[in-house]
């Protein structure tokens, strides 16, 4: 491990913030609507500096519409990566990824259960809009607890327990999801519920909901980063970290927690979005290295260019009809995951 | 026995006299009340709501999964079913049993007429299934008398909104947005794409139309739309521009005619100015929109529409502007 600078992790952090910046601007202008570089940052100024209306509605289809949608993308990938890198040291498995503990399950789970319910419950109009990623959000709550205490032992986690549990909740949950489905395969809700499976950011989400979500994302992954070093010491073996001063079982349940939350909040506002979790940091590790101390930073960006750019592509390629982002990532992500994997053994 | 063709080209062969059919589909089991031989529907699916009295009706399962053994327990002479609602696997154990399965499969409104007057055919009630459809076609034809002179309305019609699925131009929906005096501004193959809300917010819809099979209510709908980014970009959201109508919109049945007829009233209120208010007026809940209460009652009488089909549709919809 290369002694970690505090400019290496400076630097780095800037290429990919470049990077993210430049996809931003492309995925800014691509869109149903064409705009110009120029038109789009005389935009872009105006909202920053004058908060003054737009003049015209293509300015607004591109600051309502596309801006959100792609901040919505960095932090649903962001999360999505930093959660991946955290369960992937957590568990010590390089096959973890933020679905792994059946989260994603328990998200589409408890979205069917409140589109099921809608109809027949008179909600205030505040909450029936936040109603669906609130469920969502238990649901993947709810599962990831109910994992934890089924992946203990003798009052400690156990990663192969753990992953076991987490598993076989994902695959009961997608059970009792399957038979929802056909179930109610005659009834409309099925678009609904097909969204949650599928992984998609086409959902504008309102602003509180939007707090939510970036305060949650700043908060989760700052817990992660502040364990970084200990998951460092972690990786060669947790009783040599234990030997070493690192109070192991602390720092598991706040990365499980910290973890946990990322996920939710991912899931509960675009569904299962593939990949990105498993794939971003891999392919950070072999670039940067495994110090988790400038993996996790480097993720967060890697996951938000990964997810922002297979956006863009569901937006544009079949336009003005779009595609589910989830469709996209597994499209680009197993092919890609299968070179690394040669690579690594050849 | 006798041989007959199916919709989708399929030979089978059936007794000569039908005295026992199952219903696998909503829109079949409505087009068989309205011949009026719902008294040989042995069973239907678990959703075929329409009318209420086949909610009564021994029900064999869901459309996509329904139960092979209860089908067969029952002894239908023939099961019917539709293309795009029920699966060819149902179909293929059927047949493996000798069950015959007559399959129907209209694409426009058109085809929903002439494909009732085939299974009025089937069921021996040819001449009930004639009289039905010359009474639908002038009931088509005074609704698109109507909203001729009337530039037609754009609009998105919206399955569901977050994310957007609209239907595609080549749907029996779209069909009937056109005899309604509108057209969708959604020009794709599929059946039910995924729209950007983007290329909505530049098409600018004069109108959204909902369906209310899975809206709640679409009052309570555009509302929360309206506070949502990217739909109130709009002007129909900002505008509360709408159309609701029932689930019959949704069916190949009959009763699309009078869904048609329902939507005209609202994209073209000022079509329909010089009319009484029908009897099914009434007990409805149309909001009174100041333009058109209280019509004058004029020479123009419209006959008095089936009344087994009108009320539910007119008792929906709450939202004519």
């Amino acid at each position: 491990m290369r002694p970690l600078t505090f400019t290496r992790l400076v630097m780095n952090c800037f290429y990919l913030a470049v990077v993210l910046f430049v996809v931003m601007v492309i995925a800014l202008k691509l869109g149903a609507v064409p705009v110009s570089l120029y038109g789009l940052a005389a935009d872009l100024l105006q909202v920053l500096f004058h908060r003054t209306a737009l003049s015209s509605n293509y300015d607004l289809i591109v600051i309502d519409i596309r801006l959100p949608r792609i901040l919505l993308g960095i932090v649903v990938g962001a999360s999505l990566s930093v959660a991946g890198t955290a369960f992937q040291a957590l568990l010590r498995n390089p096959l973890a990824d933020p679905y792994i503990l059946g989260a994603s399950s328990g998200a589409s789970l408890g979205a069917i259960l409140t589109l099921i319910v809608q109809p027949y419950i008179a909600l205030p109009l505040a909450i029936s809009v936040v109603f669906t990623p609130v469920g969502a959000f238990f649901g993947a709550a709810a599962t990831i607890a109910a994992v934890y205490f089924l992946g203990r032992r003798e009052g400690l986690l156990d990663s192969n327990t753990l992953l076991l549990s987490g598993i076989v909740s994902g695959s009961f949950l997608s059970a009792i999801i399957m038979f929802l489905i056909s179930t109610l395969a005659g009834r409309g809700d099925l678009h609904g519920i097909l969204f949650w499976l599928m992984g998609d950011l086409s959902t504008t989400l309102q602003p509180t909901l939007r707090w939510v979500l970036g305060v949650g994302f700043l908060i989760a992954s700052g817990v992660i980063y502040s364990t970084a070093s200990d998951l460092n010491l972690m990786l060669n073996g947790e009783k040599e970290a234990m030997h070493l001063g690192v109070d192991v079982p602390r720092v598991r349940l706040v990365v499980y927690i910290a973890a946990s939350i990322l996920t939710g909040l991912a899931v509960s506002v675009s569904g299962a979005i593939g990949y990105v979790g498993l794939l971003v940091p891999h392919v950070m590790r072999i670039i940067f290295g495994s110090d988790h101390r400038i993996l996790i930073p480097t993720s967060a960006f890697g996951g938000a260019i990964a997810v922002v750019l297979a956006d863009t592509l569901a937006r544009t390629v079949v336009a003005p009809s779009e595609l589910p982002v989830g469709a996209m990532t597994a499209l680009a992500g197993a092919p890609l995951f299968i070179y690394l994997l040669r690579r690594k053994f050849a | 026995m006798r041989d007959v063709t199916d919709e989708l080209g399929r030979k089978i062969q059936i007794p000569q006299n039908i005295h026992r059919v199952i219903s696998l589909a909503p829109s079949v089991t409505e087009t068989l009340y309205a011949l009026g031989v719902e008294d040989r529907l042995v069973a239907d699916s678990d959703y075929c709501d329409y009318p209420p009295e086949a909610k009564q009706k021994q029900h064999v399962g869901g459309t996509i999964s329904p139960s092979i053994e209860m089908i067969a327990s029952l002894h239908p002479d023939v099961v019917l079913v539709t293309k795009g609602i029920n699966r060819l696997d149902t179909v293929n154990s059927l047949a493996s049993l000798g069950i015959p399965s007559y399959a129907m499969d209209p694409h426009s409104v058109a085809e929903i007429l002439t494909s009732t007057q085939r299974l009025a055919d089937l069921m021996g009630a040819t001449q009930v299934g004639d009289t039905l459809a010359t009474k639908l076609r002038q009931q088509l034809a005074e609704t698109q008398k109507r909203v001729a002179p009337f530039p037609p309305r754009r609009v998105l019609y919206v399955v569901w909104p977050q994310p957007l699925i609209s239907i595609g131009q080549d749907t029996f929906m779209a069909d009937a947005l056109r005899y309604s005096g509108a057209i969708s501004i959604v020009n794709e193959p599929q059946s039910w794409p995924q729209i950007s809300l983007e290329e909505v917010a530049r098409q600018q819809p004069e109108f959204l139309v909902f369906s209310g099979s899975h809206m709640a209510s679409a009052a309570v709908n555009i509302e929360a739309l309206a506070e949502t980014p990217g739909w109130r970009l709009l002007n129909a959201v900002r505008d509360r521009r709408y159309a609701n109508t029932s689930d019959a919109i949704e069916r190949t049945s009959p009763r699309i005619v009078s869904a048609i007829a329902d939507l005209a009233r609202q994209f073209h209120p000022e079509a329909f100015k010089v009319e009484t208010p029908t009897e099914t007026d009434q007990g409805g809940t149309r909001l009174p929109a100041p333009t058109e209460n209280a019509p004058p009652p004029t020479e123009l009488k419209p006959k008095p529409p089936s009344a087994q089909l009108d009320p539910l549709v007119i008792a929906e919809c709450a939202c004519a502007r």
